[in-house]
This record gives C-alpha cells, sequence and structure tokens, in this order.
C-alpha cells in the first residue's frame, strides 16, 4: 500500500507552476528521497501533502486517505524554514507539538523527555527556546516532529544547519524510526544523505518527476565507465559508445570507456576473455548519485555534494 | 475546538510570561493606588499670597474686607449645594445655605459669617445627612494677605517697591500660613488719578478676581466720598451704593440637571475608552504574536496540524482572555477606587447604574463590547499576517489607528455634552465606530430600534469582515517577500491569490 500517493498532480501560482503533472507513489516502510534542487518542487509537493497547500489539479492520498489535519496524529513533518515560540520553555514546546497532534499532555510529556535526553538537552528541558544554540534549537524541532511517534514522518531538508556531529544524531534517529517500522519522506539536496539513507527516491527538476525508484535503478539510467589497459582499441566491443585513449605505453594503452546504460560488464569482461581482448587491468566505476543528479536533472540545478 | 483552545491556552500563557503585561495589567490599579496616597498625604498649596501696600490708607481695609466676603460667598455657594445635594437643609430651614441658592449678596454673606460660617453651618446639618454622604472640606482661603518682607520698603515709591520685590514674585513670600507663593503685588498712591495710577504687579498668573476686588473697593470708596461731598450722610451714600437688587438664583441639586447627563454617562463612556484601550494592546499583542510566528517561520509547522482558522480563532479566543483579564482587574480596580473614595459611588456610580433601566441594556453592551474586539482584533491579525516585520506593521497600522481613534475620541468628547448630536448618532451607523459610539450612547436615551438596527449592521460587518479578512489571514501566512499592494490584498480576500 502507499503511504502518499500523488496523482497527476499540478500546482501553480498565478503564471508559475510550481510542479507539473507529478505522479508517484511512497511505499509503506523504509525512507524515500525527494531530491531536486531549488525550486524543484519539493517543499510544495510536501506542503500539499499535508493540506497547507490544495494542488490545483490532480489527486493526493497520505495514509490512504485525503490529505487534512485528521491525519496529524499520524505524521511528523519537520519544515525546511524552522523556527520555535522563542518565550516557550523546551518541554513545552515539544508537548504542544504533540497536542497539536492529538496526543494527550502526559503522553507528549513522557515522550518529549525522552526525546530530550536523546538529543542530550536534558539540563535545558525548563530553559525557554530562546537561551538555546541554533543547533540545540534544531533538535528540540525534530523532537517536536517525531514525539507522536509517526507512521509516516516528513523531513523537508532536515540536516540544513546541523553540524556533523548532530547531522549524524539526526541520521541515526531517522534510521532508527525507519527500523522501527516509521515511513521517512524527506527532501535533500544533499546526495551524500540521500546515497546513505533512502532505499527509493524521486527526482524533481522544475516542478516535474525526471526519476522515480531505487538507487540502482537510478545508476543503471547513467552509463556505465571502465578503466581498462589493453592491448586494442576497445571501440569495437559489445555496449561500448565510446574510448578514450588516457596514457600508456606502445604496447599497453590506458582506456576511459563510456558504455551504453544498462550494460553488462560481467558479460562484457566473459566477452573480451573469450575473444582473446588482451587485458591488463578491467576496473569499472560505479556512478554516485551526484552523477545520476547531474546527468538526470542537469547541472544547471544546484546540488550540495 | 480541541486545537483552538490549545492555541488560545498557548497565547494566553505566553503573553501573560511577559513583564510587559504585568506592567500594563497592574499600571492602574497603581496609579489608583498612588493618587489615594497622593490624595492623602501630599496635598498641593493651591493658595497664594498678596501683598497690599495703601500709601493713602484709604482702600487697605475695604479691598481685605471684600476678599474675604468673596472668599465666604465661594464658601457658601458649595455649602448651600452639597446642603442641598444631600438633603440637610432641614436641620435650619431659615439659614442662608438651606435654600439651594448659588447666589448671594453682601448681607446674606455678612449674615453667614456672623452665624458662625461654614464650621457653625455644618455642625448643624451633620445629624441630617446621610450615611454615604462625602465629608464636606472648607476650602482654605485662595488668597493670603502677606506683609512686606522686611528687607522690602515702600518709602521710595512704587518703582523701587516693585524692584525689591521681584524675588519674592518669582519665588515665595512668607505669610501666617506659611510659605506661599507670591501671586500679586498691589501698591496704592496716595493719590489714585490718571498719572499716579494703582500699580499691581503679578508673578504672570493675575487673577482677575483679585484685582476687580481691589478696583471695586477703591471706586467704591471713592464714590462714597463724592456722595459725602455732596452732602449725603455716610450712612445713606453707603446705603446707596451697598444697594442691590435681590436675585434668587436657584439651581438642581448636585448631581442633576446636566451634572446627570455627564454622570449617566459615565460608566457608558468608561466602556467606550476600556473596549478601545482593551482592543489596542491586545491588537498590538496579536500583531506581535503573529509577526514572531511568520518571521520565526514556525508556522508551517504550526500548519500542519491545525487550519489556519483554527490558529486564528485561537489567537482570537486566548488573546480575548487576555483582554478580558486586563478588563476584570482595571474594573477591580476601579470598583475599588469607588468604594474608597468617599461619595463616589452615591455621587457618581449609583446614578450612573441608575441609567441602565432596561436589562436589554447589560446584554445590548456585551454585545458591542465582543462585536467591537472582533472587529479591531481581525484587522490586526490581517495587519500582522500580512507583514514580515514590526516595521512593515507600523506602516499598515497608522493610518487604521487614526481611522479608528480619531473620529471616536471627538465622538466621546460630544457624548458628554450631547449624546445624540449628529456626530454620536451617524457613527452609530457605521460599523467600525458602532461598538464604540452606541456603548458611550447606551444611557442617552437610544431606542430598542437603534440597538436591533446597528446590532444587525454591526453583526453582517463582523461576519463579512471575519470571512474575508479570514481569507487574507490564510493567504498571507506562508507568503514570502514583499507585503502586498492594495490590488493583492483586495484579491486575497476574493480568494483570486492564495499564495
Amino acid at each position: 500500500m502507499a503511504i502518499l500517493l500523488l496523482d497527476h498532480v499540478v500546482k501553480r501560482f498565478g503564471e508559475f507552476t510550481a510542479v507539473d503533472d507529478l505522479s508517484f507513489s511512497v511505499p509503506e516502510g523504509g525512507i524515500f528521497g525527494f531530491l531536486g534542487g531549488n525550486g524543484a518542487g519539493k517543499t510544495t509537493s510536501l506542503r500539499m501533502a499535508l493540506d497547507i497547500l490544495r494542488p490545483t489539479s490532480g489527486r493526493i492520498e497520505i495514509l490512504g486517505r485525503a490529505p487534512g489535519r485528521e491525519n496529524s496524529s499520524e505524521i511528523g513533518f519537520l519544515p525546511e524554514e524552522r523556527g520555535l515560540y522563542r518565550r516557550m520553555k523546551v518541554l513545552e514546546t515539544i508537548v504542544y507539538f504533540g497536542q497539536l497532534k492529538g496526543m494527550d499532555k502526559a503522553a507528549a510529556t513522557t515522550e518529549g523527555k525522552r526525546l530530550i535526553d536523546r538529543f542530550g538537552l536534558g539540563e535545558w528541558t525548563k530553559s525557554t527556546v530562546d537561551k538555546l544554540s541554533k543547533g540545540m534549537q534544531q533538535k528540540v524541532q525534530v523532537a517536536a516532529a517525531m514525539v507522536n511517534s509517526p507512521r509516516l514522518l516528513i523531513l523537508d531538508e532536515p540536516f540544513s544547519g546541523l553540524d556533523p556531529v548532530n547531522q549524524q544524531v539526526l541520521e541515526d534517529l531517522v534510521m532508527e524510526m525507519a527500523r522501527k517500522g516509521t515511513t521517512v519522506v524527506f527532501s535533500t539536496h544533499v546526495m551524500q544523505h540521500a546515497e546513505r539513507m533512502t532505499n527509493r527516491l524521486l527526482l524533481l527538476s522544475r516542478g516535474k518527476k525526471v526519476f522515480e525508484g531505487t538507487q540502482e535503478e537510478a545508476r543503471a539510467r547513467l552509463p556505465g565507465r571502465l578503466s581498462i589497459t589493453s592491448q586494442a582499441d576497445p571501440s569495437s566491443l559489445p555496449g561500448v559508445v565510446a574510448a578514450q585513449r588516457t596514457g600508456g605505453n606502445d604496447a599497453w594503452s590506458d582506456w576511459d570507456v563510456e558504455l551504453k546504460p544498462g550494460s553488462d560488464l560481467g558479460a562484457l569482461l566473459q566477452q573480451c576473455t573469450t575473444q582473446g581482448f588482451a587485458l591488463r587491468r578491467f576496473e569499472s566505476h560505479r556512478p554516485s548519485l551526484h552523477d545520476v543528479f547531474i546527468r538526470l536533472v542537469g547541472s544547471g540545478q544546484e546540488i550540495a555534494q | 475546538m480541541r486545537s483552538i483552545i490549545l492555541v488560545a491556552i498557548r497565547e494566553y500563557r505566553q503573553i501573560a510570561s511577559t513583564r510587559g503585561f504585568w506592567v500594563m495589567l497592574l499600571v492602574l490599579p497603581v496609579v489608583i493606588a498612588l493618587t489615594q496616597v497622593a490624595g492623602r498625604f501630599i496635598r498641593p498649596n493651591l493658595n497664594s499670597a498678596y501683598v497690599l501696600v495703601d500709601v493713602s490708607g484709604q482702600y487697605g481695609e475695604a479691598i481685605d474686607r471684600r476678599i474675604a466676603i468673596n472668599r465666604e460667598r465661594f464658601e457658601l455657594g458649595n455649602l448651600s449645594a452639597y446642603v442641598q445635594r444631600w438633603g440637610a437643609g432641614s436641620a435650619k430651614p431659615d439659614a442662608v445655605w438651606a435654600k439651594g441658592d448659588r447666589w448671594f449678596t453682601d448681607q446674606q454673606i455678612q449674615q453667614f459669617i456672623a452665624e458662625g460660617g461654614a464650621p457653625a453651618a455644618l455642625e448643624l446639618i451633620k445629624p441630617k445627612l446621610p450615611k454615604d454622604a462625602p465629608v464636606y472640606k472648607v476650602e482654605p482661603p485662595l488668597f493670603i494677605r502677606a506683609e512686606l518682607p522686611y528687607d522690602v520698603s515702600a518709602k521710595d515709591g512704587p518703582d523701587e517697591l516693585a524692584k525689591n520685590l521681584g524675588p519674592y514674585l518669582r519665588d515665595v513670600i512668607d505669610t501666617t500660613a506659611g510659605e506661599r507663593p507670591l501671586a500679586m503685588a498691589v501698591y496704592i498712591p496716595q493719590t489714585v488719578d490718571a498719572q499716579t495710577p494703582i500699580r499691581v504687579w503679578t508673578n504672570g498668573t493675575p487673577n482677575t478676581g483679585l484685582i476687580d476686588s481691589v478696583r471695586a473697593e477703591v471706586v467704591r470708596v471713592q464714590r462714597l466720598k463724592t456722595l459725602e461731598a455732596q452732602g449725603l450722610s455716610p450712612e445713606i451714600a453707603a446705603q446707596m451704593l451697598d444697594a442691590t437688587v435681590p436675585i434668587q438664583v436657584s439651581a438642581p441639586p448636585q448631581g442633576e440637571g446636566r451634572e446627570l447627563v455627564a454622570i449617566r454617562s459615565v460608566l457608558p463612556l468608561a466602556a467606550a475608552y476600556l473596549l478601545m484601550v482593551t482592543v489596542m494592546v491586545t491588537g498590538s499583542m496579536m500583531l506581535q504574536s503573529v509577526i514572531e510566528e511568520r518571521s520565526n517561520k514556525l508556522l508551517e509547522s504550526v500548519l500542519a496540524h491545525i487550519r489556519p482558522a483554527e490558529l486564528m480563532y485561537g489567537k482570537l479566543v486566548g488573546l480575548g482572555a487576555i483582554g478580558l483579564t486586563i478588563l476584570a482587574v482595571w474594573v477591580g480596580a476601579a470598583i475599588f477606587a469607588a468604594l474608597s473614595v468617599q461619595g463616589m459611588v452615591a455621587d457618581i456610580v449609583k446614578p450612573s447604574l441608575a441609567a441602565f433601566d432596561q436589562p436589554w441594556m447589560f446584554i445590548a453592551m456585551a454585545f458591542y463590547f465582543f462585536a467591537g474586539y472582533l472587529i479591531i482584533s481581525m484587522l490586526y491579525l490581517a495587519i500582522g499576517a500580512l507583514s514580515n516585520s514590526l516595521q512593515d506593521a507600523q506602516s499598515y497600522l497608522m493610518p487604521v489607528i487614526f481611522l479608528i481613534t480619531l473620529p471616536v475620541v471627538f465622538m466621546m468628547v460630544q457624548v458628554v455634552q450631547a449624546p445624540n448630536a449628529a456626530l454620536p448618532v451617524i457613527l452609530s451607523w457605521i460599523p467600525l465606530y458602532t461598538p464604540f459610539a452606541m456603548l458611550a450612547r447606551m444611557t442617552a436615551g437610544v431606542s430598542i430600534a437603534e440597538v436591533l438596527g446597528t446590532g444587525a449592521m454591526l453583526a453582517l460587518f463582523v461576519i463579512a469582515e471575519m470571512y474575508l479578512l479570514g481569507r487574507v489571514f490564510q493567504a498571507s501566512l506562508l507568503r514570502t517577500g514583499q507585503p502586498p499592494k492594495l490590488s493583492g490584498f483586495i484579491a486575497m480576500m476574493f480568494g483570486k491569490q492564495t499564495e
């Protein structure tokens, strides 16, 4: 069952189309990456899923229902633009958001305290938010998003603004929630996080879907690359699109070989062997998500390494 | 409903946790308390001194007597009104102070003085006064005659006298009652004529009553002498000059007549002022609250879980509760003040409450107060949602505040004089001003038809305002960039631009 489904969704702001005929589904369980550069339509799509914005056309289902606040008890949400009530105390803040999501005060307090301890904020429980550092405030926001142990956790650029240590803390927490059964949808333009965390991903560009599937499927969209050292020119080998000599001597040359997308490297190696194509080196390069992004979305999009 | 209550509680707690709230809450009670203390212990000396140098020796005594008579006239007038107000004339029906007169001849004053003045009269009326009557306070004389200081002499003429008295006119002078500001110095030469006039120096605030007393007595003495020179006996001449036509000037008792109109307006006007102050105060809190949520970028977190309308209603309820808290404390302080100031309940509160002779008036007032709160609060909410910062809000707010307060202030001033004059009546039918105008005029004989008519218009206006500005609020919450222009604002109202 899809926990989040967008079906031909369009969202326009006046003349500007922020989301253009977008369809995708997020299966229950696991971590789903929502990738795209700035202005790709990630935040708008998530806002529509949460009923903060209404689509111009198309259909959205979340938790098997239409978007609406009645779903909020099963949803955790950390928006990209974050802020807190500066004069509210840390625990009060988490409890308040828990109550807004339908929790009773006692349960929200218990869970809030647990998360505060988990984030190492125990001694700040009764401090007002304005006394916390920016990193600590972000932890409070994350705790407020998670306090209701949601079935679906939506994180919009969750790692922005966090130092590497706290990024790791958050990553661990998200992975732990996913292991416990929470479906996590998170948007990012930091490919390393997506690469480490996601099972499936969606790539957006200018409001349109350019890819949906697993990381392997994404990588398969890119031409394979090989570095080989051979006596002969590999251009005539099956599946080879182009070969560029990069060095070597009179007998052996180094080659940078570009393969057709989806080429089977094992079969190619076998063919080399059976055809007597002499090799000293056969080294495949696995494309990174960054490469995938650049190729599919375009180098014009902003992307963080 | 649960979300609305949660938002309301959060708003209330946030505001109530600020120092500013407590300062504002307690400012009125503290001011009232300080006024009470100051009134009891720090009574300023309102009287001042005058110096009279009568070189001729002919006028000084008469002028002093005239000043004393005028002072007693003032006292007798006050006493007469007091006796009439508290129905104590039966203590001595034939007494000059027992008939409710407001104007007295010199002979009546003389009689009053001869009978012991105010102290003697107060002794007589004491048993006849009701329990809640305030204590009558005999005011000290406005002017006390001071002798020339030892270092000042009148021997060298008026100019030298003026020079020597200069420092005293700028400061104080010793009198029998202690130091007092020297308000005036009078020099009467040997012969008063065009070449050698009476000279008067003041400290900058000349008292016409005092100058008139000097002139009247000098003229009287001169006329007396002229008549005597014409062969009239001093007694006949004095009778001619002092002859007066008896005039009985009656006035309604204190708290009636024109005064009653003002007293009856006290509570309605207080309600209108309280509405104005409360909505302005809570409105600005609401503004700050929305701007904080927008500028701190936390609205998206909130709106993921509650609807914009719930956020709006929660704020209205929470800040409304803050307004009610302020109202309760201020009204409590006012009641305490009324009870602690002797005579205020009987003089002002009771007559004003008595003006509420129809039970529906209280219902109507509650409705106008509530509607007024909603109208102004919604304006503040929408402005807060449109603004990215307090500076943005100020530019929107200034014209709105002027638009609301200026007509209301003019109207309230007029309501005291003529509650059914054109301005208050017209403003009663303009929904933005209806709550203020109708609250202020409530005891001025407004008809049920007027209440129903203005109330219906007001209710429709509030519904339309909440619908249209509610859309602006909703559309503005997550808006980024510069605040919209008028066309954008109107488009938001009619749902043509939602983001």
